[in-house]
């Protein structure tokens, strides 16, 4: 394991997150260099004169992907915890029951349906993509955020308290650290359901990675499918397995 | 926990919907299908009459929340079912004030307003019904006479309704499009079925192909439908070029073939994970007494283990369908037809109500099937509502 002299923390380390690391260094690879692959996608798209999708450049398409998603999680994830911790103190547990039911409830609301129904409201764009993914990444984390809040033992919340912890500080350092696990895998499934969704919105009129795709299908053109596949599939796996190695290690811990 | 005094709730609900019945565009009117629709605020659509009513009946709903006590609950809960059957007869009320005979092609579109208002209202239902207890099915069939006065709306005094229009236009189409979805859906989840149970029973067998099998599927699961669809065309489209029974029982690159193979692919994981659990947690106490009382390893499995295993296994087929059915829509891109495609044809032709139409059927889809596969492992549960 360490004969190189390296220093055993960091050689672990890598070691730990090699699988997140292999996807985002095949994720980079391919962003910057998809036009060396040209000869492959020649191979496989035999037809067309243009084998490589150029509208726009694959480092932007992947820039405006990560942008989107990331205010969209970003916002869902301080909304939706807060929500959670709203509902869940003494002031506001009387919108505990409705929001509970809105958030399993919204679960079974398909992702296109969501983004469909946004478009009439919002139009067509950017923006409206950020607010549906926002409305829809929220039920997850909402519904993790409060069962993990309302599965801490009870009597750990009295000890806490009869410690003389503030309500502020049973949240902060018991509530809270106790919750995250749960809360974390919250944001995963959110983040991984806006990346495919994401996508979705080269339909209507974002620019993203979903754009080759959909270009290739309305083309016929194998090639643009493919690569924006490839991209779309790399960018789920590197953030999924990021995800999966902190709750790893929380879990270690 | 002390009883609350008042309910918050009902007065923060109905404030919003109040806000968007006095301030925002009720519906909205077009000329005809392709310019964008004039929005109209309720006092110009439905006049001083309509709307002060609606105005009352949701007060009464908020000031019914002050000491509440169950009779309260039960009146406030028939003013918001009466509400929510009123809502089409609002529109209907809309649609005869605009009629002109001069613009025959007249459309009357849904405006932010009433989505607002329906919204809002439903949400008070389901909080009036937390609050008032109650099974299930009562909440269901208090949604009957809603969408009774709908249907009857729908069918006599809605006519300029453009969503109406839009399904009259192609209504052979959407009747096929609702099948071809349920169909798709339905072998998606029956295929899984079969699959997933033969691979949750070789893996019980076989603990090697635990960890590998749930790697692969987790890993499946990862990938976004759009990607997983766009990398199935190429290889189905060479097997279709290349092997010659494939391509003559329909498979191609495009269309049903990788449709399903996506939808199953996606279906398989919850479906085993749910089955593998509910085989593996069964008592092993009562497998015991089971054998001890001389029953066989395949009377044991098919009278014990299958029966106390099935209301978990149920649940992997509701969580499968519910996302199967959102699923095919995304499929409708790679030529799959089905519901999606009224979605995907109306964002492509900026038709909004044409988006609405797909988008629409499908949530209720998902909903119906979310509600009846959940009652029925609910009722399947040993000691469960019979």
């Amino acid at each position: 394991m360490n004969e190189r002299g390296v220093p055993r923390r960091a050689n672990r380390a890598v070691h730990r997150w090699r699988l997140p690391l292999t996807w985002l260094a095949l994720l980079l690879v391919l962003t910057v260099g998809m036009a060396e692959l040209e000869g492959v996608f020649r191979w496989i798209e035999t037809d067309s004169r243009q084998v490589i999708y150029d509208r726009a450049d694959f480092v932007t398409l992947l820039g405006r992907h990560l942008l989107v998603v990331m205010v969209a999680s970003l916002l869902a994830t301080l909304v939706g915890v807060s929500a959670a911790i709203a509902v869940t103190r003494r002031a506001g547990r009387d919108f505990l029951p409705l929001v509970a039911q809105i958030a399993s409830m919204g679960q079974t609301f398909p992702p296109v349906a969501v983004l469909a129904l946004a478009v009439p409201v919002l139009g067509f764009g950017t923006l409206p993509i950020i607010v549906a993914l926002l409305l829809y990444g929220l039920l997850p984390i909402v519904r993790n955020t409060l069962a993990g809040l309302q599965g801490i033992d009870s009597s750990i919340l009295e000890a806490a308290r009869g410690m003389g912890m503030s309500r502020g500080q049973v949240l902060r350092q018991v509530e809270l650290p106790l919750a995250a696990p749960v809360i974390v895998a919250g944001i995963r499934t959110s983040v991984t359901v806006n990346i495919a969704t994401a996508a979705l919105g080269a339909t209507v009129g974002a620019s993203n990675l979903g754009d080759p795709i959909i270009s290739g299908i309305v083309n016929g053109n194998t090639a643009y499918i493919l690569q924006g596949a490839l991209m779309i599939g790399l960018l789920a796996l590197t953030v999924d397995s990021t995800f999966e190695r902190l709750a790893l290690r929380r879990a270690r811990r | 926990m002390e009883a609350p005094r008042h309910n918050r709730v009902l007065p923060a609900l109905i404030l919003a919907a109040l806000v968007a019945w006095l301030g925002a565009d009720l519906v909205s009117v077009a000329a005809n299908r392709i310019v964008p629709g004039e929005g109209i605020a309720t006092l110009d659509a439905i006049g001083w009459g309509g709307m002060l009513a609606g105005t009352l009946a949701m007060l009464s709903v908020a000031v019914l929340g002050f000491r509440p006590n169950p009779r309260k609950y039960r009146i406030a809960m028939a003013v918001t079912v009466a509400t929510l059957m009123a809502l089409p007869a609002v529109l209907a009320l809309a649609a005869a004030r605009q009629a002109d005979s001069d613009m025959p092609q007249a459309r009357l579109g849904i405006g932010p307003g009433f989505w607002v208002v329906l919204f809002v209202m439903l949400l008070a239902m389901i909080e009036l019904r937390t609050r008032l207890g109650g099974s299930r099915l009562n909440g269901w069939a208090l949604m009957f006479p809603v969408l009774l006065s709908w249907w009857l709306c729908l069918s006599w005094w809605l006519e300029p309704l453009a969503l109406l229009q839009e399904f009259r236009g192609r209504s052979d189409q959407f009747v096929a499009a609702v099948l071809y979805h349920l169909a798709l859906v339905g072998a998606a989840v029956g295929t899984s079925l079969l699959l997933g149970v033969a691979l949750a029973l070789a893996m019980r067998r076989f603990p090697a192909l635990q960890r590998a099998g749930f790697g692969v599927l987790n890993f499946l699961q990862t990938i976004p439908s759009l990607a997983l669809f766009g990398l199935l065309l190429a290889p189905l489209a060479w097997l279709a070029a290349n092997v010659e029974w494939l391509s003559a029982i329909g498979v191609r690159g495009i269309g049903w073939a990788p449709a399903l193979i996506a939808l199953v692919g996606y279906s398989l994981l919850p479906m085993v994970r749910n089955t593998f659990v509910a085989l593996s947690e069964v008592d092993p106490g009562v497998i015991d007494s089971a054998r001890g009382m001389g029953m066989s390893r395949g009377q044991v499995f098919l009278q014990v283990r299958l029966p106390l295993a099935l209301p978990v296994m149920l649940e992997g087929v509701r969580i499968t369908t519910v996302q199967a059915i959102g699923l095919a829509a995304v499929a409708a891109l790679i030529g799959a037809g089905g519901l999606g495609g009224f979605i995907f044809q109306g964002l492509g032709q900026a038709a909004m109500d044409l988006v609405l139409l797909g988008a629409l059927p499908i949530l209720g889809m998902a909903l119906v099937a979310d509600a009846l596969l959940g009652a029925l492992s609910e009722r399947l549960r040993p000691g469960g509502a019979k």
